[in-house]
């Protein structure tokens, strides 16, 4: 009965081909909207500290301080700010992380024509009293330590959830045409379904067709969604290059995602109505 | 293969059948007959479990239908062939595939399938029309699949309501005897009709409706 399903369902997108190419679509850019504000989300987080309410604020060390100098400024200032996580950045990490910023600094590294200052991070609710630090004769320079990271934050964090928003509602629009086109359909053939039931055929044989005739415009959104995230990820990616930051790369794990949701949810929605639809079928 | 016990079917207060005690044992050849009102096809609607009786039991071919869950009945359905009044084709599939496609609901391969739907229509004389659409056939031709379908799984029950209502004599004739032969062969066979004629050319148990009771039962004429 898998043949007999898709068969039929075929013939049902045939006979329906605008509404399900309409409907393809309309499941492709939701989804390639939120699957492009994972990949945001994913992109920013590190730069702008989306998760939690704190600030990291960068402070730069004199060169000239040897190891065991370093420790002791961490343990003092550790002692004196019991508020404050100190940590002190690992020149490999530095590496990386400035790397996002400045694409060649590997190269300058490695040649030894550039050599970096410890760099201590503090993590704290109040960036602004790090402020203090900037008289030490042992620090170098202190980091953004207005809220202007948090304010940048807050913003994408915001950004974030319109943007989850916004897919939610389109999501939830496409779903509907979804589950009004497979609604539609069921009335269409209604005829078509009581005789096939008096027939002797079970409701697997009767919803198949409907159910593929949804996964088809669903597969094919979920391709379109993974296309247009990585189309507009390699897009956002040329102009972050010219402003010398890092390439945006859709995480894997979003375009599993995508791929997901384009298949599965149509289905769903197919599902439950036609299991509001089947009615009794002994009457009376 | 069927018995019913104090059936009573009733629609928005009008008392359709009325107390209905029944029993068909199988390989019997059962006319159905009364006149219009009757409840000869709401009697055979119950027994296919198209609807649910007000009150009382039906059973058929051992199963209380009126309880079977919805799961249960495409199972009871495919021991039962049903010639139906208005025919209920698929209209967007062929005359073959009519047929095929109810034997592939039965599990049987798909070659198969052809090779006893082609078998069927040649034996109604339909094998010409295998590839025309329900809506591009005559009454008599659409009826002759109807029974095509019915016959083309074997079933162990046929009810037949009025099914000779679109054919002619000799068509009607022929029908009947492809019946005749189905019973004979161990299948149980109900046909509805209000055709005397009908009635009268075959011996067989007749079961008279009327106003929801069974006002005659015994061979025809009485």
């Amino acid at each position: 009965m898998i043949r007999h399903a898709v068969a039929e369902g075929w013939l049902l997108l045939r006979q329906r081909g605008a509404v399900s190419l309409v409907l393809a679509l309309a499941l492709a850019v939701p989804i390639s909207l939120a699957g492009m504000g994972l990949t945001l989300r994913h992109w920013l987080g590190p730069m702008v500290g989306l998760s939690g309410q704190s600030s990291t604020v960068a402070v730069l060390l004199h060169p000239r301080l040897d190891d065991r100098q370093r420790r002791k400024w961490i343990a003092d200032e550790t002692a004196a700010h019991p508020e404050w996580s100190i940590s002190e950045v690992s020149n490999e990490d530095l590496v990386n992380r400035l790397g996002r910023w400045f694409p060649y600094l590997d190269e300058l590294v490695a040649s030894g024509d550039a050599s970096l200052p410890p760099l201590i991070e503090i993590v704290t609710a109040v960036p602004e009293s790090v402020a203090i630090l900037e008289d030490r004769p042992e620090v170098l320079a202190v980091g953004p330590r207005s809220s202007i990271q948090q304010s940048l934050g807050r913003v994408s964090r915001h950004l974030a959830w319109a943007m989850g928003v916004l897919s939610a509602i389109l999501l939830a629009g496409a779903v509907l045409l979804a589950a009004v086109w497979v609604h539609l359909e069921l009335f269409r053939h209604a005829d078509e379904i009581t005789i096939m039931r008096l027939v002797g055929a079970t409701e697997r044989t009767i919803r198949g067709p409907f159910l593929v005739a949804v996964a088809i415009p669903g597969a094919v959104a979920a391709v379109l969604s993974i296309v247009g995230s990585l189309t507009a990820a390699s897009g956002l990616s040329r102009l972050t290059s010219d402003l010398g930051l890092s390439p945006i790369a859709v995480p894997p794990a979003v375009l599993v995602v995508q791929a997901a949701a384009g298949l599965v949810l149509p289905v769903v929605a197919a599902v439950l109505t036609l299991a509001r639809h089947a009615t009794d079928e002994l009457e009376g | 293969m069927i018995r019913l016990r104090g059936v009573s079917k009733e629609y928005e207060r009008r008392k359709i059948l009325r107390d209905l005690d029944l029993q068909v044992d199988a390989g019997e050849f059962v006319f159905l007959t009364g006149p219009s009102g009757a409840g000869k096809t709401t009697l055979l609607r119950l027994l296919y479990a198209a609807e649910r009786p007000t009150n009382g039991e039906v059973w058929v071919a051992g199963r209380r239908v009126d309880e079977l869950s919805r799961a249960r009945l495409p199972l009871l359905r495919r021991k039962i062939g049903v010639i139906f009044q208005d025919f209920k084709l698929l209209k967007r599939k062929s005359v073959l595939e009519n047929i095929t496609f109810v034997l592939r609901i039965h599990g049987v391969a798909p070659r198969e399938a052809q090779r006893r739907a082609l078998q069927v229509l040649k034996r109604l004389g339909l094998q010409h029309r295998q590839s025309a659409l329900p809506d591009t056939l005559s009454g008599g031709e659409q009826q002759r699949v109807a029974i095509a379908r019915a016959l083309a799984y074997q079933p162990r029950l046929i009810l037949a309501d009025e099914p000779t209502g679109n054919l002619d004599a000799d068509l009607a004739s022929e029908l009947l005897s492809l019946l005749c032969d189905i019973n004979y062969q161990g299948a149980t066979v109900v046909v509805a009709t209000h055709d005397h004629a009908i009635l009268e050319s075959i011996p067989a148990r007749t079961l008279v409706l009327h106003q929801g009771q069974v006002h005659y039962d015994g061979m025809w004429p009485p």
